[in-house]
């Protein structure tokens, strides 16, 4: 029955070399004008583990057996199917919802915790510190200071077990972390600050492989459950070391996965590759039966309360599956997006919201939001996954292989929410309805402006603003010269005309003029003598120009031959002007006498 | 008869106790505003001459009379009076015999609040009073003196404080402990003893300036005084008056010459500083009550805010006239100030925001460098619904009903800002309204600068949807070329006008405008265009007059009158010569006559005969105005009489006559007063409370006080502008703001005894048995609580007597 999914376990201890093993992933976010190549190349190296897995020795039968299957099949992240790739650059823009934003938030960076690339089968946070635990093989691995700063965090301790090891699990207070081993013992160690870690407890019950150890959620530290391949559940009690329920025969088969309600310290639930899943109140001692049974129909490789304590979701095949616990175990929602095995669930806080993040030995980690029942996001990695972890805090993110590479995201210190599209570039989701804007965006702000205003509405305007021109601006300033010389610069007769009466009603005009140096002087008589005739202003221009002459007489004299250009053209004008009047007399003087006749 | 138009500003006004009256002194009345709404609620009358000051009882009426406010008035027919004001009823007389220009009672606040336990302590009051009799002393006219007066037992008490030039303005510090005028450059301050009032233990102070003092206020608290000089310097005396009111019957101190910075010579203060903003005259100082700032005022129109520590300042930028008095409140959120444009802005406090104004008709335009008839700024009239069109200073035309004595709308003629201490140089000489008020025209002047430039415009007008509304239609520049308007005429029934002018020719001007509707607002194509120019012999046009059916169109030529035909433009008859040239002309109604009169020194009044071109009848008269009916045969003149008539010394200078045309005896005269400037004219009379149907005539005086009146009512020997006359109070009632206990929990229906009270138009019956009838008639006329309360108690006895009689 295990047989026909592809275990993790078949991978434990296999040397695998990618030809992009040294390549990091953050590389791989700036990998960005071959987006295929990054999907294609795992492909490719497939074909060489089976070669190298022959070499290896594995240590059970049952694994043995594994490896054959496994050398037939393909274990890697195969091509998701055409309609779940990234399509093309423009298309990420569709992508875009704030919760890809969210994810790109995190920088990616790799880490090995052993240099033998063995799976690594399971990953726990300290609830209260930065610790992680990261099992694989033989030793279970505590990293602290997990930031971006430093590339490699720092081993702050490895746990001595003598086999393999599963399932860390750190107390709710962090100061204890307890392990699951081969041989089935159980081993709670206590993780002092500057001395090696020490095993306070071995609880000997498992005959076979513990799996499943874990610590209450709850404030409950002298308990602690197991639960291994020999289908035995136990609680334990840890100073006595002695069991204070037990179930044998729990599951039909291998148990491999369980976890302890957030709402009460004494209700468990296991998963078994018996498909079922169960769930266990120590306070009911009613002998081997559970509290209630469930039939994922699959093997069950990981199983979650959801944080109400109401609902659980479990893990098993390509399906995760969400039941109400309360209403006795009614199926509530079944996802199946994961192309292979779901190997393990995690609760992520992202922003106010929590999400379920699944992994898959497909290579996909997508993150379900569990309320809305949908798929926000996925991220895809180059190697089959087999754990993930996400911090209490919110701000780690690490999944671990089966080739023994952790990537790690860690979240910059801002949540930039308009980061630009295509950072993460494997990231992809499945586009959102477009969410009323928040007060963060500036579309926020911007919102309605293209508003078009309908029939019936009654329209304010916002009021023009005046636009002034320099010389009213001058005006204003009652810099009476500067306007006088920058209207005469402009040309306009009209504008012209204006300043000039602004400036008799202003009592300024003679000040204006006896203040003019010789440029502007030469600028006003210019346009005086060009202007001076036309019959609208010549009232005004004559008196002007007698002002003018009269004033700088002197100036005119001694400014040089283009003043007396000037002063020329504007006699000549007169004189032409006079001309054209005495004309127009004697053109009146002959039509009188006839309007007379014709009047009569 | 209705009577208005008087200044709102010739005297500060003052707040009521709780701020929500505004008592002003208008002519010979006090009118009593709203501060809420702005409105007239009633007014005070009784004296016979201009009321110069009010001083309000700055608590309300103690036991009964729960609502009363009461205020003392001076005037200057040497009256002082005591009101209740909220009635109003006038409670005591008492006669000075002298012209009261200022008076102010220190212990007004311990007399109304210790009357209850103390009857005998009496009032006294600071009187600034005028004594023309006096003559010349010592070479000085001395017309002015300071005195006491006991107002409780109307008598002088003690002699003459001192003598003044002028009769000076008393001012009084808010406690009433110190009294102060100001003498030409020094300041004379009393302090008021709280006992024994008496001129004799009086010590009079003095602080020196070197220039002309101009108004002077007290420190609400401290020993400050701060006073303005005709300069625009502010002096800020500090601890004033130390030495000398210190120490009462003793010694002269020997005053410590050193350390006191900036007081001159011997005067009795620690300090003196100096401030100087204002470029002209300061005409108000006054400390705000929080006693942090000082404000002053003066010609800009921008009230100064100085913080008194530092001397910085702020300011209240233009409120577009030149500042009178500014008044602050009992509420310390509300104030006013009076500007010389005949309006009381009520101002928010703090930041001082106009909350309400109160404006009058607005004072007339004078222009000091304009000569002869050509500077004459006529006014416009709408007969139709009697409002006047005034032009202003401000570039404006204030539109101003006569009927109810408000105004109505302002309107922007020429697009300037109003500075008022720039010298005029763009005014607006013309404004001429068409008889049913649909069109106006107006004309204004840009003179010239030392002979460049100098625009006549003239602008017309068409009126909008509203009373005074009017919007532009044309702009016509330089209509006569350089030439002045001398007069415009509006054909009636027709969009047609003449203007004529001074350079020999007039112009007839027709609007044949369309209207295009787009959307909400019309747009006008076309617009006022001249239809004909025509002359006589290059003789200057002086008046122009349109026959009241419009057919045809007198034109004066100086001394003759032409006649033509407005639409041919062709000239039908001219009427031969008049005396001197002619300044206006006028068709009387439908008749066959038209008059004309000139002005200068061969004054004359002639009615011409259109039918037989000669002249009917005439009097050698200097007239000022004359109006014509439209309809009937009567004409009104304002005539001026020469100097050397008697009545001039009773200050009339002027007579209205009526006529009718046909009889060159008058039908009915009156005398009027300051007639120079004055206008008349026949309103229609919309109310129709005096006659039905009747023409009013309005006649409006040089200084805007205007009378309307039925000419054939009145009689003759009457004064216009009577010394008591009512304006209509349809509007007048208060509006009540609710505050602290009345906010919560809504009016006491008690209080609606204020509100009927503030109305004086309740009918009461006067029967002999009164309580029969008191409550019969409309329930929101209910008599106040005091006149109730007699009869009730008369009802009671009544009954008793009934008993009587039923047991008997």
């Amino acid at each position: 029955m295990y047989l026909q999914s592809p275990l993790p376990l078949g991978n434990c201890g296999t040397r695998l070399c990618f030809p992009y093993e040294e390549l990091d992933v953050s590389d791989l976010n700036d990998w960005t004008p071959r987006p295929w190549l990054a999907l294609q190349n795992p492909s490719e190296a497939v074909t060489r583990p089976p070669a190298l897995s022959t070499e290896y020795t594995t240590k059970t039968k049952r694994s043995e057996a594994m490896m054959a299957d496994e050398a037939t099949r393909r274990v890697f992240p195969t091509e998701p199917a055409s309609h779940l790739r990234p399509r093309s650059r423009s298309v990420k823009s569709l992508v875009s919802t704030p919760e890809s934003s969210f994810w790109r938030t995190f920088r990616s960076s790799t880490l090995h915790p052993s240099y033998l690339h063995l799976p690594i089968t399971s990953l726990s946070f300290s609830p209260n510190s930065s610790l992680l635990a990261a099992a694989s093989s033989t030793s279970v691995r505590v990293f602290s200071s997990l930031s971006l700063s430093e590339y490699d965090p720092t081993l702050f301790a490895t746990l001595p077990l003598p086999d393999l090891a599963y399932s860390p699990s750190f107390r709710c207070d962090g100061a204890l972390i307890a392990a699951g081993c081969e041989n089935g013992a159980v081993r709670v160690f206590d993780l002092p600050n500057d001395k090696p870690p020490k095993t306070l407890r071995r609880l000997n019950a498992h005959s076979c492989a513990s799996r499943v150890v874990g610590f209450p959620l709850l404030d409950h530290k002298l308990r602690l459950f197991s639960a291994g391949d020999d289908a035995l559940f136990v609680q334990w009690d840890l100073p006595t070391e002695t069991p204070l329920f037990s179930v044998p025969g729990a599951h039909r088969d291998y148990i491999r996965a369980g976890a302890p309600s957030p709402v009460s310290p004494d209700v468990f639930v296991t998963g078994s590759y018996d498909h079922t899943v169960k769930i266990w109140d120590a306070r009911v001692n009613s002998g081997t039966s559970s509290v209630l049974s469930i039939n994922h129909g699959h093997p069950v490789e990981s199983v979650l309360f959801l944080p109400s304590g109401g609902l659980v979701a479990t893990a098993g095949g390509n399906t995760i599956k969400i039941w109400d616990v309360i209403a006795g175990g009614k199926p509530v929602y079944s996802v199946e997006t994961h192309n292979k095995t779901v190997t393990a669930l995690t609760l992520a806080k992202v922003r106010d919201d929590t999400r379920l993040l699944s992994v898959s030995i497909d290579g996909y980690l997508k993150s379900f939001d569990f309320s809305r029942f949908k798929i926000t996001h996925s991220m895809r990695y180059p190697a089959p996954l087999l754990s993930v972890a996400f911090s209490p805090t919110g701000t780690i993110r690490v999944v671990g292989t089966n080739n023994g590479a952790m990537y790690m995201g860690i979240k910059k210190k801002k949540d930039e929410f308009e980061d630009q599209v295509g950072s993460d570039d494997f990231a992809w989701s499945v586009p959102l309805p477009e969410k009323p804007t928040s007060r963060k965006n500036i579309r926020y702000f911007k919102r309605g402006q293209s508003e078009k205003p309908s029939e019936g509405d009654f329209i304010i305007k916002r009021p023009e603003k005046v636009k002034l021109k320099e010389h009213d601006r001058l005006l204003r300033k009652f810099l009476h010269k500067d306007a006088l010389v920058s209207v005469l610069k402009t040309q306009q007769t009209t504008s012209i005309m204006a300043v000039l009466e602004e400036l008799v009603a202003r009592r300024k005009l003679i000040k204006c003029i006896s203040n003019l140096d010789n440029d502007e002087l030469k600028l006003l008589l210019s346009f005086i003598s060009k202007k001076a005739t036309q019959p609208w202003c010549a009232r005004f221009f004559m008196d002007l120009a007698k002002w003018v002459l009269e004033i700088r007489a002197e100036d005119i004299r001694s400014g040089g031959p283009e003043m007396a250009v000037h002063v020329r053209n504007l006699r000549s004008m007169v004189a032409h002007e006079i001309q054209v009047q005495r004309s127009l007399q004697e053109i009146q003087g002959m039509i009188s006498p006839l309007l007379v006749i014709a009047g009569k | 008869m209705i009577v208005g138009g008087q200044s709102l500003v010739t005297s500060p006004p003052v707040f009521s106790h709780d701020g929500k009256k505004l008592l002003v002194c208008t002519g010979c009345t006090v009118s009593v505003f709203s501060t809420t709404t702005g409105m007239l609620i009633t007014e005070l009358e009784g004296h016979t001459e201009r009321v110069t000051s009010i001083v309000v009882v700055p608590v309300a009426g103690t036991v009964g009379t729960k609502f009363s406010d009461y205020c003392w008035t001076a005037s200057l027919d040497g009256m002082i009076f005591y009101w209740d004001f909220s009635t109003p009823d006038l409670l005591k007389k008492v006669n000075v015999q002298l012209p009261v220009h200022s008076f102010v009672i220190p212990n007004i606040l311990s007399a109304s609040l210790g009357r209850s336990d103390k009857a005998s302590q009496n009032l006294y009051a600071f009187i600034s009073v005028e004594d023309a009799n006096k003559g010349v002393e010592n070479g000085k006219h001395l017309h002015g003196s300071i005195q006491i007066y006991d107002l409780t037992n109307s008598t002088r008490a003690g002699g003459v404080l001192a003598e003044t030039h002028k009769p000076e303005t008393l001012a009084i510090s808010k406690s009433g402990e110190f009294v102060g005028i100001k003498k030409q450059k020094q300041l004379n301050i009393w302090r008021v003893p709280n006992k024994n009032l008496k001129s004799v233990n009086m010590k009079k102070l003095k602080l020196h300036h070197t220039r002309t003092l101009s108004c002077l206020a007290f420190h609400p608290t401290k020993c400050i005084v701060a006073a303005g000089d005709v300069s625009g310097r502010i002096l800020i005396w500090r601890g004033f008056g130390k030495m000398r009111h210190s120490q009462d019957g003793g010694g002269k101190m020997k005053i410590d010459m050193g350390d006191r910075p900036g007081v001159r010579g011997e005067d009795d203060a620690d300090s003196c500083s100096t401030w100087h903003w204002h470029s002209s005259e300061i005409k108000f100082l006054m400390f705000s009550s929080d006693e942090a700032y000082l404000f002053s005022g003066a010609k800009e129109g921008v009230i100064v805010v100085w913080q008194l520590d530092t001397g910085n300042k702020t300011y209240k930028p233009n409120i577009g006239s030149p500042l009178m008095y500014f008044t602050d409140s009992p509420d310390p959120s509300l104030s006013c100030v009076s500007c010389e444009d005949n309006q009381i802005h009520l101002l928010r406090m703090p930041s001082m925001d106009i909350i309400k104004s109160i404006s009058g008709i607005k004072p007339p335009l004078i222009l000091s460098e304009l000569q002869g008839d050509r500077s004459r700024v006529t006014i416009g009239c709408d007969r139709s619904i009697g409002f006047v069109a005034l032009p202003t200073k401000d570039y404006r035309i204030q539109f101003f009903s006569l009927l109810d004595g408000t105004d109505i709308s302002h309107l922007q003629v020429i697009e300037r800002n109003y500075d008022p201490v720039d010298e005029t140089t763009v005014f607006i000489s013309l404004v001429e309204v068409s008889d049913d008020g649909s069109m106006m025209s107006t004309v204004e002047e840009k003179l010239p600068e030392m002979g460049i430039g100098g625009l006549i415009s003239l602008k017309f007008w068409i009126r909008g949807s509203h009373t005074g509304q009017y919007t532009l239609s044309t702009i016509i520049y330089e209509p006569h070329n350089n030439a002045g308007v001398s007069d415009m005429a509006f054909c009636p029934g027709r969009s047609m006008a003449v203007s004529t002018s001074y350079c020999g020719n007039f112009k007839v001007w027709v609007n044949n405008s369309s209207f295009i509707h787009s959307g909400d607002d019309i747009q006008e194509k076309g617009g006022w265009r001249c239809q004909s120019v025509s002359s006589y012999k290059e003789i200057p046009m002086t008046a122009a007059a349109f026959s009241g059916d419009g057919s045809v169109l007198a034109v004066a030529a100086e001394t003759k009158i032409t006649l033509w035909d407005p639409l041919n433009n062709v000239l039908v008859a001219i009427i031969g010569d008049s005396l001197g040239p002619i300044r206006q002309l006028a068709f009387v109604g439908s008749s066959e006559y038209i008059m004309s009169f000139s002005s200068g020194t061969k004054a004359d009044l002639v009615v011409w005969n259109i039918s037989n071109l000669s002249t009917h009848w005439s009097y050698k008269l200097l007239v000022e105005d004359i109006c014509c009916t439209r309809s009937e045969t009567r004409v009104a003149v304002l005539a001026l009489l020469s100097s050397s008539d008697k009545s001039i010394s009773t200050g009339k200078d002027g007579m209205v006559l009526v006529f009718d045309v046909e009889n060159p005896i008058p039908v009915s005269t009156w005398f009027v007063k300051k007639a120079k400037g004055g206008r008349l004219s026949f309103i229609n009379n919309k109310l129709g409370e005096a006659t039905d149907g009747k023409l009013l005539l309005a006649y409006i005086n040089g200084e805007h006080n205007y009378v309307l009146f039925d000419p054939s009512n009145v009689k003759e020997q009457e004064d216009l502008i009577p010394k008591s006359a009512r304006r209509p109070q349809s509007y007048a009632h208060d509006e009540n703001v609710s505050h602290g206990y009345a906010s919560i929990y809504g009016e006491l229906p008690s209080f609606d005894l204020t509100k009927a009270r503030s109305s004086d138009s309740i009918p009461f019956v006067s029967s002999e048995r009164p309580w029969e009838t008191i409550f019969s008639g409309s329930s929101h006329a209910l008599p106040p609580l005091s006149k109730l309360c007699s009869p009730f108690l008369e009802s009671l006895l009544e009954k008793a007597e009934k008993q009587t009689v039923l047991s008997q």
